[in-house]
């Protein structure tokens, strides 16, 4: 953002929309203890601001606003087809905060919502009781940031680090936290778990500056990402959504000689590879809302799925899995 | 356009004044004055009256999604945080009887102080204060017209504008005071009214080629003697180029010229004309 529009857009989070029942909940007064500069307006329902009819996506992602409610319900989602379950059957994800504080243009959550605005649902222990129940049958594999970056949101609301201290008495539970957040300092001082898998998605610095609004360089997400194998924690790499660009060839192989230039590979778990993909319906909201590089290419359709031309998308993942190969062994490495 | 919907002509004065409005000799049941892009209707007491009013001045006058409604008037203060004179900007504006609640978009900065306001059809005494009374001010027109309005524009161009008057404790209003108090509050009302279409025009611009498509898609559609459905699937797959090449493809107006002899020959031009929009 310019200066000049700093000086007039009001900041993300000047407001914050707080469910009356939640009030007095201690997530909600920790968070609002963070943000004393903000307006608290009281809401019944966090439907009533988010799924309003009129709002402006693009507009509201230069001033996003924060909603924190309660969830009720489901708490526990059966993982979709178009993402990696990285081999485990009871792939599982959940929807701890809706949104992100990033923007990036691929996002599939800017065609789920109709809002940019951030719903946090403050009620976690709730989570931890339905998935305590689940876990007493079979065991789980969850993703805890699904429909946002949750450590990205850390210093808002601490939920990474509490899912971290909750499946460490887990055993039969493993988590995957994906981010691109650099904020690793934020779980320096708890304990590696074995089931806990921290996994940093990673693009080619110009797709980092074109695409993804806001967030950290790749060469500060290297670093987080050092940091974390060298205090033992399991680290998986996401090179997902690789995009087509002009020169993607070029690109992305000197990103990936860069990534592994500065990144042990015996010391990440496993990696996952996949272009980008998106549910029909959500293309085509995104596409009256944002009209971009990315909504605007012309993709194929396969059973309500938009990606690449088939002969396209299997050049980009064999010349990446080519690359690859020069640094990690196939067995590591998930393709969808 | 900024359409003000006031409720009397004591709180339209000093805009009318400010701005350098003037009367519209239009037959219409309203008073209602413009000029310099702004159209200032006074919609007379009350919720349902607000929203006719301010129904009649946007349908009447074509707004569109760039454009600005406000309502702007007096208030009766519940919370004694406020004081006389204080420039409220609602964040939430409660309709007292329906139960509806609606929230603008504050996207921008502003100067004034924020509360909620809670609409009534008559007004609102201390001694006969509602016990399930919600917002922090009260008033007789905000919920009307924001229900009115965000129909028809989008949520962060639609806002409320309040001045406390009184603590619920009045007996007559004073038009020359509450006309004072509007006066005192132009700034604010200016300053948010600038930000507003500084936003608008920044961020909510389509580029020019864009635009014209319709046009260009009008001549194929003639030259190529295409269907309803292949226009469509044109003009999606024009505008898609245009973004990603931030031009027309050169070729395209080889098209304009061609001859159509039969159905097939459209088609195998149409399918000629698509692979190179897919380009
Ligand atoms: S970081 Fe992930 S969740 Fe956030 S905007 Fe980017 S793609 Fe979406």
């Amino acid at each position: 953002m310019t200066s000049s529009e700093k000086s007039f857009i009001a900041k993300h989070f000047s407001h914050v929309y707080v469910e009356k029942d939640v009030l007095s909940h201690p997530v909600t007064i920790k968070i609002l203890e963070n943000l004393r500069r903000s307006q608290i307006v009281k809401i019944d329902n966090y439907k009533e601001v988010f799924c309003r009819a009129g709002q402006n996506y693009s507009l509201q992602e230069k001033s996003k606003k924060l909603i924190l409610a309660k969830k009720w319900g489901e708490f526990l989602y059966p993982g979709p087809s178009i993402c990696h379950n990285f081999g485990y059957s009871n792939f599982f994800y959940i929807s701890n905060i809706l949104n992100c504080i990033y923007s990036c243009e691929y996002c599939f959550l800017k065609g789920m919502y109709s809002s940019a605005n951030v719903v946090i649902f403050v009620n976690i222990e709730d989570y931890f009781k339905e998935i305590d129940a689940v876990l007493k049958n079979k065991p789980l594999y969850l993703s805890v940031s699904y429909e946002t970056d949750l450590l990205a949101l850390e210093k808002i609301a601490p939920f990474s680090s509490a899912w971290i201290e909750y499946a460490a008495s887990k055993q039969n539970l493993t988590i995957e936290i994906r981010t691109k957040s650099t904020n690793f300092q934020a779980l320096e001082n708890l304990k590696p778990q074995d089931n806990v898998i921290l996994a940093w998605t990673l693009s080619p610095q110009e797709i980092v500056e074109k695409f993804e609004h806001g967030t950290p360089s790749l060469s500060s997400r290297l670093s987080a990402i050092k940091k974390a194998t060298e205090n033992g924690w399991k680290v998986r790499l996401c090179f997902d959504p690789i995009l087509y660009i002009e020169d993607w060839k070029m690109v992305y192989e000197r990103f990936l000689n860069q990534v592994f230039g500065e990144l042990n590979p015996d010391k990440i778990v496993d990696i996952s590879v996949g272009v980008f993909r998106i549910p029909k319906d959500y293309l085509k909201r995104m596409k009256k809302v944002f009209a971009n590089e990315i909504t605007s290419f012309p993709y194929e359709e396969s059973q309500n799925i938009y990606t690449y031309p088939k002969e396209l998308k299997e050049e980009m993942i064999n010349t990446i899995l080519l690359i690859l190969g020069n640094f990690v062994p196939s067995s590591k490495i998930f393709v969808i | 356009m900024i359409y003000i919907v006031t409720a009397f002509h004591a709180e339209a004065k000093a805009l009318i004044k400010h701005f350098g409005l003037k009367k519209l000799y239009e037959p219409s049941k309203f008073q209602i004055f413009s000029g310099n892009d702004i159209l200032l209707i006074e919609s007379k007491e009350g919720i349902v009256k607000s929203s006719i009013a301010t129904t009649f001045a946007l349908t009447k006058f074509g707004a569109g999604s760039k454009d600005i409604a406000l309502n702007i008037g007096i208030c009766g203060a519940v919370e004694n945080a406020f004081s006389k004179g204080d420039v409220i900007l609602c964040n939430k504006i409660i309709n007292h009887y329906s139960k509806r609640r609606f929230y603008p978009d504050i996207l921008i900065q502003h100067s004034m102080k924020e509360a909620s306001l809670e609409s009534f059809m008559h007004p609102v005494k201390k001694d006969s204060l509602p016990l399930e009374i919600e917002g922090d001010t009260v008033d007789m027109e905000g919920a009307g017209f924001f229900e009115a309005a965000s129909s028809f524009l989008p949520l962060h161009n639609v806002h409320c504008i309040k001045v406390v008057y009184d603590f619920l404790d009045f007996e007559k209003i004073d038009p020359t005071e509450v006309e004072n108090l509007i006066k005192q509050s132009i700034p604010h009302i200016e300053n948010l009214i600038n930000s507003l279409l500084k936003l608008n025009l920044e961020f909510c611009n389509n580029t020019p080629e864009i635009d014209n498509i319709h046009l260009l898609v009008n001549i194929l559609k003639n030259s190529l003697h295409l269907t309803t459905y292949m226009t469509n699937e044109l003009e999606s797959l024009l505008k898609d180029y245009i973004i990603r090449h931030k031009k027309l493809p050169d070729s395209i107006f080889e098209f304009f010229e061609v001859q159509i002899n039969s159905k097939k020959e459209g088609k195998n031009y149409f399918d000629k004309l698509r692979k190179i929009l897919h380009s």
